[in-house]
């Protein structure tokens, strides 16, 4: 073993007939901060559970110097404890047998102070948004000193403001010696970021580079093995008319909506900027149907204030692509049919009278694995199963199968790898072409930049801003996100 | 063949035979008998004669209804402990329906199993309604209710229902025309067994065909998701409940107009409670609950032999059918731990 802290040799890790991890060697020097790449099911987060420990190889040795710690993609936190009680958990400070709170709470509070992390110790979890939820698991992790922290697309969820202060902390982590591995799919982040990274494809290591020596592209090329597919072409369009939002307030405390004014039309995407917990909940929840709110919400001119549930929504013609796709989207033990036909069970052609058309289910199923590459391309494949980006092309494709007049994507792209995100972005595109009106709920300013024909931006639980996309400006934008004028 | 084998069903019998078998060895190894003599008259008593394994079949009948049930409940992510209590009002609905109904048999039948099946569903909906209204604990709900109604039984035969013609705690013998066929002569053994496995059959179809059971699953599996697609949870679990207890009613009933001719409060001996380790067994899919129910009648009627030739004390039966429930139980508890 050479300087390195951690040193994985020769890793291989089969899963029934998937092999997940085909020969892998990595190294991880105290001090860098190293990127692992690759597309989704690559074998990038079997490999962080292997180093960790959690995961036994089939063959290969992993040896180390250090402690250490993982960042779980899928938070792994006692939703009702608070946020002490979580980053203590198992190791509290006792005063005799009971539990030493006001130790307990100053531990924590320093060791957050120390690593420029803002949260408060008293907060139970489940009431946090999950960037916050983010600190609270990198914390836990902090707390047992560890000398390697590996970082499962710690990221994903976290807004633009966000994602640099946990930068400045991992970097000064670095900086002190710990050896850092970030497995993730922001390859902007790898280049500002990291010093070396590491790309898997199939289980393998295609390519090494130093950060300093590379770039986007060729990271890019290298993970999907050849070129990214284009961005879909945007068509003109006649915008016509479609979702009039009039002093729309939904929610309450810090993540309600206040007062929201805007439209939609249909053949346009309207971008809504914001950091996370800025109101977007509120907003796409009352766009559902799924929480009381005060205002009017008109499609197409008629008001849809009679009954406020998801299936006259649904009825309506509203769709909505839900932030967390495993609890509010998908039935994870069911087949990817059954999930197609979630949610558009109701409505002809699935719905027969009382029956439930297995034969409609089978054609909308086999459109959505077609036009949106699902794999596998096996209808009777259980979703949970799946990978991340597999299973998000199954809630967008069903949405968009389903013909929607308005459709509410709420971060569409939330760690999915780079060839899935595209996919999905080109389709949303594609939507807005053939007239349907697209309310994109975004924390990457890239993807509202890339797709929104018009940009919103929400602080504080209001709408703070619009631009065109001839003339929006980044730094404006950005500055209005943080609460700026 | 190695998918057969791969099957939670498939595993999950097999684990009951190794419990069965296993602990039951032990168990009469204790009791100072040879466990071939111990399972030789058990299965003797179950099979032997037309009579007997006519028997198993009306034990098997009696737990299939309730298991339904409960396993709807269960689909819908809903535990229906009331099974019992909507099987002891179903049975005295129809004992007093039955009395009043001296019709033509089809129509006195019907009416008789129908009452059953209303009075069950009307004791399960009382649950449901708390849990859709207020969202109550249906655990502890149906847990009451059948305390509420085994009293209201006994209360209802000797007081209000009570008939000078019948004795304490029954209800007097059923017009012979609410009586259901019998399909094996001499024996107790009724079209009961037929309706069991049609409605096994119809819920079947209920789960994997329907729009209502399509929900019902959903709702079970993933509420949220479920929510967001535009099921209302709320009502799913009126309903749930309400058809889990009309299905145990109406097993109650068939109690009533197949085996014993009246309503008696020792109507069941617990099959209520029996039927949700039945329908845990048959992995709430509604055919193997059937196979399951199957077993469990061969367990409770060749226990009676078991004691009588074997000189096997029959709550050796009991042991092994509640370690079975904790082998099952615990598997699915470890199982459920590999996967979150």
């Amino acid at each position: 073993m050479s300087g390195a802290v951690l040193a994985l040799r020769g890793i291989r890790k089969r899963f029934g007939t998937v092999q997940a991890v085909d020969g892998v060697d990595l190294d991880l020097n105290a001090g860098e901060i190293h990127a692992l790449v690759g597309e989704n099911g690559a074998g990038k987060s079997t490999l962080a559970a292997i180093a960790f420990g959690a995961v036994i190889p089939d063959e290969g040795t992993v040896e180390t110097k250090a402690v250490v710690g993982l960042v779980h993609q899928h938070f792994q936190l006692v939703d009702r404890l608070n946020v002490w009680e979580n980053v203590l958990l198992g190791r509290e400070p006792k005063r005799g047998w009971r539990i030493d709170r006001a130790a307990a709470r100053e531990r924590v509070r320093a060791l957050a102070t120390e690593h420029g992390l803002d949260v408060d110790p008293d907060a139970i979890v489940e009431t946090l948004p999950i960037g916050v939820q983010q600190r609270v698991e990198l914390l836990r992790e902090l707390e047992r000193g560890p000398g390697v922290l590996l970082l499962d697309e710690p990221t994903a969820a976290l807004a633009p403001t966000e994602i640099a202060s946990f930068f400045r902390t991992i970097t000064a982590l670095a900086k002190a010696g710990t050896a850092v591995l970030i497995v993730t799919h922001k390859l902007q982040e790898v280049i500002d970021y990291s010093t070396r990274v590491t790309v898997m494809r199939s289980g393998r290591v295609v390519a090494r580079y130093d950060t300093n020596a590379t770039s986007t592209d060729e990271i890019a090329r290298a993970m999907v093995g050849g070129e990214l597919p284009p961005l879909a072409e945007r068509a003109a369009t006649t915008p016509a008319p479609r979702l009039s939002v009039r002093g729309l307030s939904a929610g309450n405390g810090g993540g309600g909506l206040v007062d929201g004014t805007f439209e939609v039309r249909a053949g346009e995407i309207v971008g809504v900027a914001g950091v996370e917990g800025n109101g977007q909940s509120a907003l796409a929840d009352a766009l559902a149907g799924v929480t009381s709110y005060t205002g009017t919400i008109e499609l197409d001119g008629v008001p849809l204030t009679a009954t406020v549930t998801p299936a006259a929504r649904l009825a309506a013609g509203v769709r909505v692509i839900p932030q967390d796709r495993r609890n509010e989207a998908l039935v994870l033990g069911w087949s990817i049919a059954e999930n197609v036909a979630l949610g558009r069970h109701q409505t002809a052609p699935i719905r027969r009278g009382a029956i439930l058309d297995r034969t409609a289910e089978a054609a909308a199923t086999k459109e959505v694995i077609e036009r949106f590459d699902v794999r596998p391309p096996d209808p009777q494949a259980v979703v949970d199963a799946l990978s991340g980006g597999n299973q998000q092309k199954i809630v967008v494709g069903r949405a968009l199968g389903a013909h929607p007049k308005l459709l509410v994507a709420y971060q569409p792209t939330r760690g999915i790898d780079v060839g899935a995100a595209t996919l999905v972005q080109s389709r949303l595109i594609e939507a807005r072409n053939a007239g349907v009106a697209v309310l994109l709920i975004s924390f990457e300013l890239d993807e509202i930049f890339a797709l929104a024909d018009r940009v919103l931006v929400m602080s504080g639980g209001r709408f703070v801003g619009a631009f065109d996309r001839a003339n929006v400006d980044r730094g404006r934008v950005g500055a209005l996100m943080a609460g700026g004028h | 063949m190695a998918a057969f084998f791969r099957l939670r069903i498939v595993r999950d019998l097999g684990i009951a035979l190794i419990v069965v078998f296993g602990v039951g060895s032990i168990a009469m190894l204790l009791a100072h008998v040879s466990p071939f003599d111990g399972f030789y008259a058990l299965f003797d008593g179950a099979f032997g004669t037309t009579s007997e394994f006519a028997e198993t079949l009306v034990s098997a009948t009696a737990l299939l209804f309730p298991a339904l049930g409960v396993a709807l409940a269960f689909r819908a992510g809903l535990f229906n402990i009331g099974a019992e209590g909507q099987l002891v009002l179903g049975g005295l609905a129809a004992g007093v329906i039955g009395v009043f109904v001296p019709g033509p048999p089809v129509v006195s039948i019907v009416a008789t199993l129908l009452a059953g099946a209303i009075a069950g569903g009307f004791w399960g909906g009382i649950a449901g309604f708390l849990k859709s209204r207020f969202g109550a604990n249906e655990v502890i709900a149906t847990l009451m209710l059948n305390v509420v109604a085994a009293l209201l039984a006994t209360y209802a035969v000797d007081g209000p229902l009570h008939f000078a013609t019948a004795n304490e705690g029954e209800t007097p013998l059923l017009a012979k025309t609410a009586w259901l066929p019998t399909i094996v002569p001499d024996t107790r053994l009724t079209i009961s067994i037929v309706i069991a496995l049609l409605l096994a059959l119809a819920l079947r179809f209920v789960f994997n065909r329907t729009i209502f059971g399509f929900e019902l699953r959903a709702a079970g599996e993933a509420p949220e998701a479920a929510r967001r697609a535009g099921v209302d949870l709320r009502s799913i679990a009126l309903q749930a409940m309400t058809y889990s207890g009309a299905i145990a009613g109406l097993g109650g009933a068939t109690l009533v107009t197949g085996v014993l001719h009246r309503f008696n409060t020792g109507l069941s001996p617990g099959y209520g409670f029996v039927a949700i380790a039945v329908a845990l067994v048959g992995n709430l899919e509604p055919i193997w609950i059937a196979v399951a129910a199957f077993a469990f009648g061969i367990l409770q009627n060749g226990a009676l032999s078991m004691q009588a030739e074997a000189n096997v004390p029959r709550d050796i039966v009991n042991v092994i059918e509640g370690l079975v429930i904790i082998a099952l139980a615990g598997r699915r508890y470890i199982a459920s731990r590999r996967t979150t």
